[in-house]
């Protein structure tokens, strides 16, 4: 792919999309990711949530890593990576992991794609070449970084199952959440599957770079009716807060980064004890989840609802007595919920639903500071849920 | 029920001491050994003087003593050979080139390596403490081991602190001027593990062979063929059963504890305790399998430094051998020849890249018409590329100008790959692993692994891979027993 293409010049990747993507990119704000260069923001984050949530956004995440896990064991690596049980994995069908080290913290998550009983795919935000190829070792099984050869979109929002199949993707509204299958779109074949980080009804599509315009123009070519936006990493997080997805290096820092021994995370101090499966004979770190299991976590990630509208953004929270409890992670004002929402850790005293705390927000007002003492109530992490994120048929 | 409380997995010296320990507390044991012939590696050694007088005297085992003064030589290319003389401890210069002044820096260099020597060795006979583990036992005696460095005295505890990390060369050349006596220590310092003279932490490296092995050079003390006969007689006599020709392929676990072995030809045997004394790498990656293992333990595991660089040459002559410009009374010296850092540590750059250059070092006895011969650096090749037929010619040439009548029968060499195979040590490592500032004590062979113990339930090590690591002390298998019978109590 564009490899070659790098020098001190240009010093970041162009993802196949990028032509397109530099053409709506009006504010001319690029992110960097995995050493390519990808929309931060079009036009304004807020105009792309709202698509988001209203019509449907595009978003380009070709520089996920993906990584192809083949070989006689593939299925039995897998098992002893993350901390799920795939014994039941079907073909076609998508699965949310997580890996821990072998104190139980949180190397990173990702979806795990099974194609078949000797064929997988791991697709993560992070790295992880290196941890796979350990973990492998003794296994017989090939793991191959192939995230240069396939091109990514995520196509998220209630209109994003109509448009695919005014497509004519085939039967596209009857294709299961973590499910995925291949359609034919434009006379392109391509791979669709129903996930995504919105946590609304969305579509991810993976397809070989070369098919990377046909596949991006099919999608905007009902644009006269249903004004669908690219939406930039912005709106992505925007997004992705309302759904309570975590952000690894953002709301934790993985294991394999932290500098820091206790700025690490277990899967139980995320609120993620439903992925861990401790019946399973073996995966790393299942013995220090264990022990993490029966003696409880010391804090954990919570959701919150704070007063007022001024995101509560890096924020330490206090107990009634103004004694430091914890700290904010993300937070953002929600235009769906029309309130003000947080996530953060705050210590076990404080984790069960309603309890109150206050945070601590200094909200900038033109080159000063406001310091606000904000109320808080600790409420369910997944702050927005959305009927159509699930319903089958999906909505068209 | 199963027939034995113990399998031991390889019959070589620490096998059969940690066995005779065992035995002695009523433990049902089997020993099984690849090979036709217990030993392991000892079957590669050519002299034997660290085993432990200790460990000797618990199992009451009369090793004859060989007492005579015993000779060093360091050749020199120009025939000016430097002759030392270790009795009792203490060096005497016999014959040296090396001017008084050097001479005397020399001893008290000497003098100093075994000051710090001797507190190193306090710490061989425990087992080392755990880190993290939150136990008073355990800070008590990391505090211990501590009190012990601090009893060398302000100025010594400062001075070893300092050249536990340095190279032997700086401190070498810091304090003599003479090539060949430098050289000599350069070549006790490396001698079996994968360090060159200016490789940082060859100065630990020399302090702790010299604790393990209880004196400088590696003189003859013991009659070592009787060694492990008398082990093995041991052994037999408390009940100790012994199979040989029997290789484990697999030690099978369920629920994450060790519940037996199955050898080669299927046969399975259970016991409640399995002590494997293969190096720890085979140990966890050909018999345990990395199925049940975590995956920052199996980077551990693998990232320990276990590659070998030594060849054994075994030559046969007509008649003794006649060294040039050595007196006959002292022919039955240890010959070295590592003439000076530069020229080792050149032999040494060319293995980092598993080449060998033809100017290689090496240190060589005799008994009567037999020359053993270690040569290093003879690097451990993936695949085992080594054109043996050139290693030993390459090998007989740089005997040669020393010998005066040179007519060889028979030559043979094992490669360190060759040892790797033979005897069950992944990278074919005299030591099972460097000794290094990170490979000893708690941290040998690793973290997470040290103590004799790892992640599998009943499962234990006890080979030169351990704490206090390899040479022939087996003070290895003893500590593996008492840590066995401690955990069981």
């Amino acid at each position: 792919m564009s490899q070659t293409n790098i020098s001190y010049k240009q010093p970041l990747l162009e993802t196949p999309f990028h032509e397109k993507t530099r053409e709506k990119c009006y504010a001319h704000d690029w992110h960097k990711w995995a050493g390519y260069k990808v929309v931060k923001q079009y036009t304004s984050a807020e105009l792309e949530y709202t698509a988001i949530r209203n019509t449907a956004g595009v978003i380009d995440i070709t520089p996920m890593h993906k990584y192809s896990v083949q070989g006689k064991d593939a299925k039995k690596f897998i098992n002893k990576l993350i901390t799920r049980n795939i014994d039941n994995i079907q073909p076609n069908q998508v699965v949310y992991a997580l890996w821990c080290n072998e104190d139980g913290f949180l190397v990173d998550d990702g979806t795990v794609f099974c194609f078949d009983e000797n064929n997988f795919r791991i697709c993560s935000g992070e790295r992880n070449l290196n941890w796979f190829e350990d973990t492998a070792i003794g296994f017989d099984v090939t793991i191959e970084d192939i995230s240069h050869s396939i091109a990514a979109l995520a196509f998220q929002g209630p209109l994003s199952c109509k448009i695919l199949h005014m497509l004519n993707a085939n039967k596209i509204e009857n294709l299961k959440p973590f499910c995925f299958d291949q359609f034919t779109i434009n006379n392109q074949e391509i791979t669709i599957s129903r996930t995504g980080f919105s946590g609304d009804l969305g579509y991810e599509l993976w397809c070989d770079p070369s098919q990377a315009h046909e596949v991006w123009d099919a999608l905007f070519s009902f644009n006269k009716d249903y004004k669908i936006l690219a939406a930039g990493l912005d709106a992505l997080d925007m997004v992705r807060v309302e759904a309570g997805f975590i952000v690894v290096n953002a709301d934790l820092i993985a294991a394999e980064h932290a500098l820091r021994p206790n700025r690490m995370r277990t899967p139980y101090e995320l609120g993620l004890a439903w992925m861990v499966n401790l019946d399973k004979e073996f995966f790393t770190g299942k013995e220090a989840l264990i022990k993490q299991k029966n003696k409880g976590v010391e804090k954990k990630l919570i959701g919150l609802d704070v007063q007022g509208d001024k995101p509560a953004v890096g924020s330490v929270l206090y107990d009634g007595s103004k004694k430091e409890i914890g700290i904010v992670t993300t937070a953002m004002w929600s235009p769906t919920l029309k309130s003000n929402i947080a996530m953060g850790y705050v210590n076990k005293e404080f984790i069960k639903l309603g309890s109150k705390i206050l945070a601590e927000i200094y909200h900038p007002e033109e080159l000063e500071y406001r310091k606000i003492w904000a109320q808080c109530k600790v409420v369910k992490k997944q702050f927005l849920n959305l009927e159509r994120r699930n319903a089958v048929p999906a909505l068209i | 029920m199963s027939k034995y409380d113990v399998i031991i997995i390889g019959g070589g010296h620490n096998g059969l001491v940690c066995a005779s320990y065992l035995s002695k507390k009523g433990y049902k044991i089997l020993i099984l050994e690849k090979n036709e012939k217990l030993g392991g590696l000892v079957n590669c050694a050519s002299s034997l003087n660290g085993f432990s007088s200790k460990i000797l005297g618990d199992l009451n085992i009369k090793l004859p003593k060989l007492n005579y003064n015993s000779y060093i030589v360091a050749l020199h290319s120009e025939q000016q050979h430097t002759i030392l003389q270790e009795n009792n401890n203490k060096i005497n210069f016999i014959k040296s080139n090396a001017n008084e002044e050097n001479q005397k820096k020399f001893s008290s260099l000497i003098n100093k390596y075994k000051i710090y020597a001797s507190t190193l060795s306090n710490f061989m006979y425990e087992v080392p403490p755990r880190l993290k583990s939150g136990k008073s036992k355990d800070t008590w005696q990391l505090i211990n081991m501590g009190w012990k460095i601090r009893k060398l005295g302000k100025k010594n505890m400062r001075e070893f602190l300092r050249v536990i990390g340095l190279n032997i060369a700086d401190d070498l050349e810091d304090n003599l001027r003479d090539n060949t006596l430098m050289g000599l220590l350069s070549h006790e310092a490396i001698l079996g593990s994968n360090l060159g003279p200016r490789s940082p932490g060859s100065i630990l490296s020399l302090l702790y062979k010299q604790a393990i092995q209880n004196g400088l050079f590696a003189s003859e003390k013991y009659d070592f063929h009787q060694l492990i006969p008398s082990l093995e007689k041991n052994c037999l006599d408390q009940g100790v059963e012994i199979k040989n020709n029997a290789n484990v392929k697999k030690i099978i676990t369920t629920n994450n504890q060790a519940t037996g072995v199955i050898l080669d030809n299927e046969e399975k045997i259970e016991a409640g305790i399995i002590i494997s004394n293969a190096d720890p790498k085979t140990t966890y990656f050909d018999l345990l399998g990395t199925e049940p293992l975590d995956t920052d333990f199996i980077r551990r595991a693998k990232n320990i430094r276990t590659k070998g660089n030594i060849a054994k040459l075994t030559i046969t002559l007509k008649e003794n051998p006649l060294i040039i410009n050595i007196e006959k009374e002292k022919m039955n010296a240890k010959f070295i020849y590592a003439p000076d850092i530069n020229y080792i540590e050149r032999a040494f750059n060319a293995s980092k890249y598993n080449k060998y250059n033809e100017n290689l070092c090496f240190e060589f006895h005799h008994c009567v018409n037999v020359i053993v011969a270690n040569i290093y650096y003879v690097p451990y090749v993936k695949n085992n590329t080594h054109d043996k037929e050139k290693l030993i010619q390459h090998s007989i040439n740089l005997l040669k100008p020393f010998i005066s009548n040179l007519e060889i029968e028979n030559a043979e060499l094992i490669t360190p790959n060759e040892i790797e195979e033979t005897y069950n040590v992944m990278g074919g490592h005299w030591h099972h692993g460097d000794f290094e500032i990170d490979q000893m004590l708690m941290m040998r062979p690793f973290y997470g692994s040290a103590q004799y113990t790892t992640p599998i339930k009943n499962l234990y090590l006890c080979s030169a891979g351990t704490h206090p690591g390899g040479g022939i002390t087996g003070i290895n298998g003893r500590n593996a027993a008492k840590k066995i019978i401690r955990d069981k109590i």
